[in-house]
């Protein structure tokens, strides 16, 4: 079983806290793999046909086989939203069958670059060698926003996806136990609100969904080790004044990085 | 004759008016003449009807200016070389401001006669602004006879816009001052209290049972907050300096509701950063045990949870106490859940528990009254289901600073009876037998269960169990079923009566007794100008004004104590979260803050009476409740640096405080860190386009 495969299955641990429900049963006909790949879809919320086929390491018409038995079965619905390849998002009976408690609506055309940098980011970070032997896995912002929502409000600024490496992964790696908070950043904000939003990453202590009294309490440690600001060249110099406002500390924990080149929202993608 | 009576007339008129005619013509030289005096004097009364000063306040601020008098003297000593110039020597300065003044250097003369001035004109505006209140009290004054009223509106116009001032302006009302008193807000107005910028309680007041009446929304919960976290943070300052014991707060919450949830997320952020260090609020979050009790009170606290009748009904009562009592009793010891009593109240459990080892009278009893164990089983099988999980444990009043608990006594009325008598025997219980506290049991709302809480009951004896009463309602009929209640619990409310504006302050104001006050009335001439005759005469009025008390703003209240009252502009707490400590100071370790990583760590080891000090450890949902609900890693690396938070001089070398291979692996993934403009665009475009080819904006995410 290739990592692509495996990786997406780790997130789909019960969240603390909840009694465990039963899950329902699988529909008929689908594999193993074939619940990572929808889980993966369910928490990016659409998935375009190229970057699925970076996922399932399928090419473009082994992709568009199984995305066509998904659609058949009801689990998925696929459209043309953007230009480049058709978009794919999980209906009602998806979500279900997957435990997922999201609306099952089609991805909002003003979120689709955003949605798709993202999944390329994801895509691009699980491809490492360290991700898989790292045991890391990924909480997705429509997890995050669903938490939050159960609160009655969003006040809060989520990261579009947390990293979450497990302290006892046998690879040993350094950063083992962190919590990285993860952010697509594709068009340019002012510095200051970018300032503002890096502090509040950095500073906070508690998980999205709880009271607010929890979100900043001192002495404990920051939920987020790191926060890992992935950019368009656009929004590269913003984020970059922005970081260098933070003090030194706190600056050390923000890394920079350009989107991966899969990231781009264009005509032709995948084609 | 007409002529004679007519100049008589005249000289009667003139006479007078020679007189205050000439009165008032020394006054203005000598007004005139001490020039500097008057104008201090001037300005400080037109400040203080302006700001609604009381006179204290001036007579203060003169007081205040007596070293800087002997200062100037003591310089003008030493410069005459003798003593024998001091007596001339306000003659001489006033001299030479004049001279001064003559000569166009108006500020040498301000310079020379200031230290003389200052103080004079202070307290000569002091004694004419207390002559004027006077005045205006008695009657004896204004142009008109409603001028007095007129003068005490718009003074207390003025003082309520002071003290607004006061508590907006930022630190000016801290939570506690000096000695650990508790500060409730700026001061309006007092009568027959101290006089001060701001309304401070001594700890030991806070330590006595107290009421607070108030409509909705008149800024009740606002009030209780800030007293309950001033009871905290001194209770805990006094703690950590080994004075006394820990402090516990248990507030009942007796409306329920979601209102009641967002109250206790407010009083949980107050509480904190007043110092406790957690907050349980049950029974959303944590447990209590009624079981913990010994088989005693538990036996008297399960009858008591049932509701009895009277007349033949209490023979029933009888029989259940009796039958409650065995299976409380039993040899086994007690029960230590609902389910397992439920289990005991059966004949046989009964009979094969007390065989062999109980009085005959007791398996006697068993077996006459076995028809009706069923039935009592099944009251208690009702009772425990309405009560639901919250008294079945675990966890006890020990386990946190502070208790919140919610009884849903607008719902469902009933249960939260049952629960306040529960809660309460359960707090009686630890205060007697638990570890030494000080503890304020707040109940609020308590209208909503007064019928089966005997509140005045718990009062009277709450002082030899170290416990402290605050009783509040919404108004003096909901503090207590009958006049009789009310009376005793006002009456035994030695800490003060806090009233906010209620439509019914009579009874509550009558506590506070009555002042003397002179009447004055005069006679008015037929050109609707006050005669110089009139009569005075002591009246008694109110000391706590029911007129005033109804009229009273949001946020204000009559604090009523020992025959006095004081009209307070509460300060409101914000509980917002608090900032993380500043990088310069190094934050103490996390298990020193907070239970949620460690058992916590009490400031002194030990006690007032020197005994050490047991630690205690967090309960379970201590942890879950202070710290992140999302399950990080029990054992993490330091994210950054070995110190946390990172001091600010540590160079911002990012690569120093990075993992050995992060960057490696970041660098695999997204290739290195841009230090400029990459050369070739070609990653990802500057601005990604929509389906219809807009420009897509993060604001739209």
């Amino acid at each position: 079983m290739n990592p692509a495969d495996r990786s997406p299955v780790q997130p789909a641990l019960p969240e603390p806290g909840r009694s465990a429900r039963a899950r329902p049963a699988a529909p008929a006909g689908l594999t193993g793999r074939d619940a990572g790949r929808l889980l993966f879809v369910a928490e990016m919320h659409g998935v375009q046909l190229d970057l699925l086929a970076v996922l399932m390491r399928t090419s473009g018409t082994s992709t568009r086989t199984i995305v066509s038995r998904w659609q058949q079965q009801r689990l998925a619905d696929t459209a043309r939203l953007s230009p480049g390849a058709p978009w794919v998002w999980l209906t009602r009976s998806g979500l279900t069958a997957c435990g997922r408690p999201y609306r099952a609506i089609p991805p909002a055309l003003s979120r689709l670059a955003h949605l798709r940098a993202v999944t390329a980011a994801r895509l691009a970070l699980e491809r490492q060698p360290g991700w898989r032997s790292g045991g890391a896995w990924w909480r997705s912002e429509r997890r995050l926003s669903a938490r939050l929502g159960a609160r009655g409000g969003r006040r809060d600024h989520l990261p579009d996806g947390e990293i979450h490496w497990p302290d006892d992964s046998p690879a040993g790696l350094a950063w083992a136990g962190e919590c990285w908070a993860v952010e697509a950043e594709l068009t340019r904000k002012t510095a200051a609100r970018t300032t503002a939003i890096m502090r509040e990453l950095l500073t906070r202590t508690g998980d999205y969904g709880v009271p607010a009294a929890e979100v900043l309490v001192p002495g404990l440690r920051p939920r987020h080790d790191r926060v890992l600001y992935l950019c368009s060249p656009a929004a590269r110099p913003t984020v970059q004044r922005a970081r260098a406002a933070l003090a030194g500390a706190d600056a050390a924990r923000v890394e920079i990085r350009l989107l991966p080149e899969s990231a781009r929202l264009s005509p032709g993608d995948g084609q | 004759m007409i002529r004679r009576y007519l100049a008589w007339r005249f000289a009667g008129w003139l006479l007078p008016a020679a007189w205050r005619l000439t009165k008032a013509l020394v006054l203005a030289a000598v007004a005139l003449a001490a020039a500097p005096a008057t104008l201090v004097a001037a300005v400080a009364v037109t400040l203080a009807w302006r700001r609604g000063w009381p006179p204290t306040r001036l007579a203060r601020a003169a007081a205040a200016c007596a070293p800087m008098l002997a200062v100037w003297l003591a310089a003008t000593a030493v410069a005459a070389g003798t003593l024998a110039a001091l007596p001339a020597a306000p003659y001489r300065a006033w001299l030479d401001m004049w001279h001064a003044a003559a000569a166009g250097r108006p500020l040498l003369a301000a310079a020379v006669i200031a230290p003389l001035a200052i103080p004079a004109g202070l307290a000569a505006g002091a004694l004419a602004w207390s002559r004027r209140i006077r005045a205006m009290e008695s009657g004896s004054s204004g142009l008109s006879p409603a001028s007095a009223v007129a003068f005490d509106r718009r003074q207390w116009r003025h003082q309520v816009a002071t003290a607004r001032a006061r508590i907006a302006a930022p630190g000016s009302v801290p939570l506690i001052k000096g000695y650990g008193s508790v500060v409730a807000g700026a001061v309006i107005r007092t009568v027959n209290h101290r006089v001060g910028p701001v309304a401070s309680l001594p700890y030991q007041r806070m330590r006595s049972h107290q009421v607070v009446i108030g409509a909705t929304g008149t800024g009740k919960t606002t009030l209780l907050l800030r007293l309950w976290a001033g009871f905290m943070a001194a209770a805990q300052q006094r703690y950590a300096a080994g004075q006394g014991p820990r402090p516990l707060l248990v507030v009942l919450d007796c409306k329920g509701g979601a209102d009641a949830r967002r109250i206790a997320d407010r009083a949980r952020r107050v509480l904190r950063e007043a110092g406790a260090r957690s907050t349980a609020v049950w029974p959303d979050e944590a447990r209590l045990s009624l079981w913990d009790l010994p088989p005693g009170p538990l036996t008297t606290t399960l009858l008591d949870l049932i509701e009895h009748g009277t007349g033949a009904a209490a023979y029933y009562t009888d029989v259940m106490e009796a039958l409650v009592a065995l299976a409380v009793e039993a040899p086994p010891g007690p029960p230590r859940s609902a389910q397992e009593l439920r289990d005991r109240l059966d004949a046989g459990w009964l009979s094969l528990a007390y065989a062999g080892v109980g009085q005959p009278a007791d398996l006697a009893l068993i077996r006459s009254s076995a028809r009706l164990l069923p039935d009592i089983a099944l009251r208690y099988r009702a009772l425990f289901r309405r009560l639901g999980a919250g008294l079945e444990g675990p966890g006890g009043f020990g386990d946190a600073d502070a208790w919140y608990c919610i009884l849903e006594g607008t719902s469902e009325p009933a249960v939260a009876e049952g629960q306040a008598r529960a809660l309460t025997d359960l707090l009686a219980f630890f205060a007697t037998s638990g570890p030494d506290r000080e503890i304020l049991l707040a109940v609020d709302e308590f209208s909503a269960v007064a019928r089966r809480l005997p509140i005045w009951g718990l009062y009277e004896r709450a002082r030899s169990l170290g416990l402290a009463v605050q009783v509040s309602a919404q108004s003096w009929p909901g503090l207590a079923g009958t006049e009789d209640e009310r009376n005793r619990i006002a009456a035994a409310a030695d800490g003060g009566l806090w009233l906010l504006r209620t439509p019914y302050p009579e009874p509550v104001t009558a506590l506070a007794g009555q002042r003397k006050l002179t009447d004055t009335s005069r006679r008015l001439r037929r050109s609707r100008v006050w005669s110089e005759e009139g009569q005075g005469r002591t009246a008694l009025a109110p000391v706590a004004d029911p007129a005033l008390i109804r009229s009273l703003d949001t946020g204000q209240v009559a604090y009523i104590y020992r025959g006095g009252v004081t009209y307070i502009q509460v300060k409101r707490l914000i509980g917002s979260p608090p900032a993380l400590p500043p990088a310069t100071a190094p934050a103490p370790p996390a298990a020193e803050l907070h239970p949620a990583t460690s058992a916590p760590a009490d400031p002194p080891t030990a006690s007032s009476d020197g005994t050490a000090r047991s630690p205690i450890t967090p309960p379970a949902w201590a942890t879950r409740a202070a710290g992140p609900v999302w399950p990080l890693p029990s054992v993490r690396a330091a994210p950054s640096s070995p110190a946390w938070p990172p001091a600010p001089e540590q160079a911002p070398a990012q690569a120093d405080h990075r993992p050995p291979g992060l960057t490696a692996f970041l660098d695999a993934a997204f290739g290195p860190e841009p230090a400029a403009r990459p050369a070739s665009q070609h990653a990802v475009t500057d601005a990604p386009t929509r389906a219809d080819g807009a420009r897509e904006t993060e604001d739209s995410r």
